[in-house]
């Protein structure tokens, strides 16, 4: 053997100090780990009661978690297997903490999700830890075919899928009319761009001020053609309307709609800045080929603008589909799903069945997410699809 | 160097052992109010027992009402306190079947004051024959009305339904809505139902259907809802109660445009607030609907339990008797402008509605918790949109009666 090559595969060979530190490190963790119960902990270090007891045991688990890493990290980068095929492994390792963590809080609640939807349980554990759901099989699923909030759930989210794809054509319009060199453009651009910065909640809450019947802006205009004030039987100001204002949200048949306007509004924004992104990568050349072979106006925007448009299209209709269909914070906070139900979505059902004020159908609100889930697959599999094919064709 | 750090373990150590000796035993009680005064009565009585018990280290934990709801599940699992708040009636029956609540049976037989002075509450703590918390407060509900506007049209109380559709009629000729009310949060229909089903039907059949014993489709039921329709044709509610909440409810009330207001206790410092004085609003039983059956009444109550997960159960109980005690009921309910459950507290005898509801209550045949404590919580969630959908549309009745017995039956099962 050359001293060359001696040297060679002395480089590939496992270190045995750092492996053998790292063994006993690994070790004292696991045994830390497996052996110290958390109760134990905080009585040993008296913390109990005094602050929350979770929080030492949390904190050292954390600690000898995170040592126990390290260590197996330092183990395995010494061997000779990874030595050798460093180019192999290098990606993976960057790649395992995001794989963990989505894992963890993904991958694994999905299947509890599916797995709780057939049984019937009310999210409770007995005083010895043990569940006390009972398993059900596909009871929850005939149930839901049954029961008229989920169908009333489920064709809100049609509506909502639907109409709220009304925000791409109007963000592209907004875009295409703010896409001009004026002065104080960038102002105007901010203001039309303003309802995606503030809090999905806090629109939630303008709008249904908004629409309230009683003091709200609509019913405020609604009041000048149809109320007038008059003395009540105490002698106090009063509105008597000919014809009443309509109780916008207080209506099944009109609570929908208001809600999803209210959506709109910051998703429009949304798509908007997308399509200004997109606008500011749309070829002056070809534009101006454009116009010397005629094109103007629709033609124009049809053929050669829309192309080039097309990433910042197929990504606002991504998001918007997404955001449809998780629509939750706007109903929370003008409906809760009322009157009576008409304005639950499945996100929402789901959460007020299984977590919302008590009600504890951890089962079955289950089964809805488990629904949701399914519905969400089929467009996120297109999208993903689409995704793939596109990278394809570019290699 | 090392000798000064020896003497300071030493004498740390000697502090501890001391500490541990002179505190003999902890009690942690959870608490689930941080409005003000309700915050305020706690404390007052927990000082009380710490200055009866000083040999017992207390620690408090209090939070958000509403997120209580749901923290308690946790709570009781994992982290359990000695004592903890939470309702009494089927609300509690959950936590009872999984054993997570302790059976203090001996305790109500044992504590004279609880076994003596409990009477009327007692069913209400009690869940297969076992009882299983003590209650500290409860209140009445009842019609709250606007006594200037009644006096006005020269009204009285009404007795009888019949007195209060002709009360209704006279009101809606002046001008003015009968009834205010908020269904935003759904709950305050259920009392109305509630108070509708109890005079048509009696305590009984209330109880049957809320524990799952009778179909929503039953005629009795369906003749509660034949009184409910009659009301909303006569005497009539708001519009837009839809989109209020009960607070909301209270504007046209103390503008005058409404007149009553079927409600909790609770609601009177709201009253109040809004500007109205003790001259202005007054208190009546909700009227007779089917002459001669036993009066029994909306009286949700407020309870203290121990997990079965507590560490000092001694201590738990001590505090129990103790807050059942006369002097501090008294005293708690006095701060909150509620009524003691324990019949040998005193009451604020200076508050008009205190002393009335204490009349109502004292002789009521039954007490119901409220729909949404007495129903499990599946139950009265869909029971509740059954309700507010009624009183928006009374021609939708017969879907949302058979719906209600779809739910029930999935629900009790």
């Amino acid at each position: 053997m050359t001293e060359h090559a001696m040297r060679l595969s002395s480089k590939y060979d496992t270190e045995t100090k750092p492996v053998a530190i790292g063994t006993a490190v690994l070790l004292v963790c696991i045994v830390f780990l497996l052996t110290i119960s958390g109760t134990g902990v905080a009585d040993m270090l008296g913390y109990a009661r005094k602050i929350d007891a979770r929080v030492p045991t949390f904190l050292l688990r954390m600690f000898f978690l995170l040592v126990a890493l390290a260590a197996a990290f330092i183990i395995f980068t010494n061997t000779s297997t990874y030595k050798r095929k460093r180019v192999a492994y290098a990606p993976w390792m960057f790649l395992s903490v995001g794989l963990i963590f989505f894992l963890i809080y993904v991958i694994i609640p999905i299947f509890q999700s599916i797995s709780y939807s057939l049984t019937r349980w009310n999210g409770l554990y007995d005083i010895n830890g043990k569940w006390t759901g009972e398993w059900v099989g596909l009871e929850n699923y005939r149930v839901l075919l049954e029961d008229p909030n989920f169908t009333t759930s489920l064709i809100n989210n049609v509506l909502w899928l639907a109409l709220f794809m009304l925000a791409v054509p109007i963000g592209l319009f907004i875009a295409l009319f703010l896409n001009q060199t004026v002065a104080g453009i960038r102002f105007y651009k901010s203001l039309f761009f303003f309802p995606f910065v503030i809090s999905q909640v806090v629109v939630g809450l303008i709008f249904s001020w908004a629409y309230n019947p009683e003091f709200g802006l609509l019913s405020e205009i609604w009041g000048w053609f149809f109320c007038e004030q008059k003395v009540n039987i105490v002698g106090n100001l009063t509105k008597v309307c000919s014809i009443d204002p309509p109780s916008i949200l207080g209506e099944a048949k009109y609570a929908t709609y208001a809600i999803i306007a209210a959506g709109l509004w910051p998703q429009i924004a949304y798509c908007m800045i997308l399509y200004l992104t997109g606008l500011n990568n749309v070829s002056p050349d070809q534009i101006e080929a454009g116009r010397l072979d005629g094109a103007k106006g629709w033609k124009m925007l049809w053929h050669v603008i829309l192309p080039q448009l097309k990433p910042a299209t197929f990504i606002a209709v991504v998001v918007t589909v997404i955001g449809s269909l998780r629509s939750f914070d706007m109903i929370a906070t003008m409906t809760q799903g009322g009157p009576f139900g008409s304005t639950n979505v499945l996100a929402y059902y789901m959460y007020d069945q299984a977590v919302g004020e008590g009600v504890g159908r951890y089962g079955y609100g289950s089964a809805i997410a488990t629904v949701l889930f399914v519905i969400m697959l089929c467009f996120i599999s297109v999208f993903l699809w689409r995704m793939y094919q596109d990278e394809r064709t570019e290699r | 160097m090392y000798k000064s750090l020896f003497r300071a373990t030493a004498a740390f150590g000697t502090a501890a052992l001391l500490a541990t000796t002179a505190f003999a035993s902890d009690l942690v009680v959870t608490f689930d109010d941080l409005n003000p005064d309700k915050k305020a009565a706690f404390e007052a009585a927990v000082d009380a027992f710490k200055k009866a018990n000083p040999d017992i280290n207390v620690t408090t934990n209090n939070g958000d009402r509403e997120a209580h709801k749901s923290t308690i599940r946790n709570a009781l699992l994992n982290d359990a306190p000695d004592v903890i708040t939470w309702y009494p009636g089927n609300r509690m029956g959950p936590f009872v079947d999984a054993g997570l609540f302790r059976d203090i049976s001996d305790l109500w037989a044992s504590d004279e004051n609880l076994s003596g002075n409990f009477g009327a509450i007692k069913p209400t703590m009690s869940r297969d024959g076992k009882q299983w918390g003590v209650p500290y407060s409860f209140y009445q509900w009842g019609v709250y009305y606007r006594k200037d506007i009644f006096d006005k049209l020269s009204l009285s109380e009404p007795k009888t339904w019949d007195e209060l559709l002709a009360a209704c009629g006279k009101m809606k000729a002046a001008g003015v809505t009968p009834f205010t009310i908020g269904t935003k949060y759904l709950w305050t229909a259920a009392g109305v139902f509630d108070y509708l089903n109890l005079r048509t039907n009696g305590y009984d059949v209330h109880n049957d259907l809320t524990a799952g014993k009778i179909k929503y489709t039953d005629p009795r039921i369906r003749a509660t809802f034949a009184k409910w329709g009659e009301m909303l044709d006569k005497c009539s509610f708001v519009k837009n109660h839809a989109t209020m909440s009960w607070q909301d409810a209270i504007a046209p009330f103390a503008n005058g445009d409404a007149a009553m207001y079927v409600m909790g206790n609770f609601s009177v410092g709201q009253y109040k607030a809004s500007g109205l004085t003790d001259a202005q609003i007054d208190f009546f039983q909700f009227p007779e609907i089917t002459a001669g059956l036993p009066r029994a009444e909306e009286a949700p109550a407020d309870a203290f339990f121990i997990p079965a997960k507590a560490k000092n159960v001694e201590n738990a109980k001590k505090f129990l008797s103790f807050i059942a005690t006369p002097k501090i009921q008294g005293d708690w309910n006095k701060a909150i402008g509620q009524l003691p459950p324990n019949s040998a507290a005193e009451v604020n005898t200076g508050d008009k509605f205190i002393v009335e509801g204490m009349a109502t209550l004292s002789t009521a045949a039954g007490l119901a918790q409220f729909y949404d404590r007495d129903a499990p919580a599946a139950m009265a969630k869909a029971g509740m949109e059954g309700f507010q959908k009624f009183m928006l549309d009374p021609s939708t009745l017969d879907s949302v009666l058979t719906n209600l017995d779809k739910v029930q039956a999935e629900v009790y099962k």
